[in-house]
Formats: C-alpha cells, sequence, structure tokens
C-alpha cells in the first residue's frame, strides 16, 4: 500500500474503526512513530474522541417524556 | 415472517423510551441544536413508529430503527422551521483537495489537562459541532458520541460503512481544525 502523508491522513479514520488488515496497520503504526505531522494528527484525533466519550449526554426532560408516553397510550 | 403485534409494539415502544429515551432525544438535540425542535422530533419520531408497524417486522433492533426515524424527523424539521436554510450541500463520500488542505491544519497547541479536557473546552466541541453538515454531525454523534459502530451507524443513515467512515473522517478533520482556533486562544505561546 502506498502509505505516504495524504493516503495515511485519509487511513487514520479506517485504522481507528479496525477497518485495515494486519500489513496495513503496520505500515501505518510505522509511519506515524516516523512522521510528526501525522503522528500529531493521529494524538488530535485521539484526544477528541476521549473529549466526545467524556461530553455529557443531555437528557431527556421529563415532560418530554411524559409527552410522549401520552401519545403512546 | 411474524412480528409483534400492535399492542406488543406499544410495549415495545415503551421499553425503548425508558432504555433510549436519553440517546435519542440527545441525537435529536444535536441535530436540531434546539430544544424544542428536539423534544418535536423525538415524539414524532415515537408516534410514527407506533404507526409503521409493518416497517419495524423487518427489522431486528429497535434502537437502529428510532434513530433513523429521529434523524429523518429531525432533517425535516430544520428544513421545515428554517432553523438552517438552506441545508449545506453535504459533500460527496470521496476524498477531496479540502479535506487534504483540512489535514495539514496545525496540530493542537497542547494545554494543559484542565483545560484540554476541561468545560471550555467541551463547550468549545459543542460550538465546533455546529458548524459541520448535518450529515457529518450526525455520523459523529453517532459514532463517537452515541458509541454506535460503524456498521450500526451506517444503518441508521442507510449508508455504506466506507461512506460513514469518508463523513466521519471529514468530521474529524473540520472539528480538529476548530478546536485548533480554539487552543490557540487558551494557550499562551
Amino acid at each position: 500500500m502506498k502509505c505516504g502523508c495524504e493516503d495515511l491522513g485519509r487511513r487514520l479514520t479506517d485504522l481507528r474503526d479496525g477497518a485495515l488488515g494486519e500489513s496495513d496497520c503496520a505500515a501505518i503504526e510505522k509511519h506515524l512513530a516516523e512522521c510528526p505531522s501525522c503522528g500529531d494528527l493521529h494524538r488530535d484525533f485521539e484526544d477528541l474522541a476521549r473529549l466526545c466519550h467524556e461530553s455529557e449526554r443531555p437528557r431527556m426532560p421529563l415532560a418530554v417524556r411524559r409527552r410522549i408516553e401520552e401519545a403512546l397510550k | 415472517m411474524t412480528g409483534p403485534s400492535a399492542e406488543e409494539l406499544r410495549a415495545l415502544l415503551f421499553r425503548a423510551l425508558d432504555e433510549h429515551g436519553d440517546r435519542l432525544y440527545a441525537f435529536a438535540l444535536r441535530m436540531t441544536r434546539d430544544p424544542d425542535l428536539a423534544a418535536d422530533a423525538v415524539q414524532e419520531a415515537f408516534t410514527a413508529a407506533l404507526r409503521k408497524l409493518d416497517a419495524f417486522r423487518g427489522e431486528s433492533n429497535i434502537a437502529t430503527w428510532l434513530h433513523r426515524i429521529v434523524y429523518t424527523k429531525a432533517i425535516d424539521l430544520i428544513r421545515q422551521r428554517g432553523k438552517e436554510s438552506p441545508l449545506p450541500e453535504e459533500e460527496d463520500g470521496d476524498f477531496g483537495p479540502e479535506d487534504d488542505r483540512l489535514a495539514r491544519t496545525p496540530a493542537w497547541a497542547r494545554p494543559p489537562d484542565e483545560i484540554l479536557w476541561g468545560s471550555q473546552t467541551k463547550e468549545a466541541l459543542e460550538a465546533a459541532m455546529k458548524q459541520l453538515t448535518p450529515l457529518q454531525r450526525a455520523v459523529f454523534t453517532l459514532r463517537e458520541m452515541d458509541g454506535m459502530s460503524t456498521d450500526e451507524v451506517a444503518s441508521v443513515l442507510g449508508l455504506e460503512p466506507g461512506t460513514v467512515r469518508v463523513h466521519l473522517h471529514r468530521g474529524r478533520l473540520r472539528l480538529r481544525a476548530l478546536l485548533s482556533d480554539h487552543f490557540k486562544g487558551v494557550v499562551r505561546p
């Protein structure tokens, strides 16, 4: 596989998603260790995922729940 | 294929409201960016689901099905009420030069942890998400915030998994670029 920076950037999401084969993963991991700008992109994506994971999920207000329960009766 | 009766479906929907109500509301709120529209989208989704018994018979997962209806209702409502009019044109499922330009955005300035993971950054993330297209926002919310698998997101949005990954990648690039500006403002050089 071609593993230049442009191509790799597009494959980082595939990598995070587990959508790549073993050899592609290994080639990307090697590139990430050697290329600071791709390493930064990868690290920022990791931090973005953690931020999302830690973000509070809005809860359905009780009044909305009651409205839906009424509509379902 | 036999499916649930109308009464069984009603019971299933009551259970789904308990188990998935908060997720569905959060999804609708992130799509519409308006608590009233979000409430309407979720309520309309449940009542539409009740009327679509036949449609559910082919479904294996009520949460996926309800998310799909909420997505459709949310898009209808933001169109109808001019909340996001005209809706930004969705980009196609292939990568292009704009994606490469975004990938060259400077890396985040590394703020101290209390800033990186603090409430200001989370608020900046919510604000940045408003700048995604509705489809990017839907993909990103379901995958990154709701924790659905790519296949589940594909099923909700009626897309191929590969197309979901393209929109997800594009959303990540945009959010990274937008948050990069936020960190520039909070981190001293």
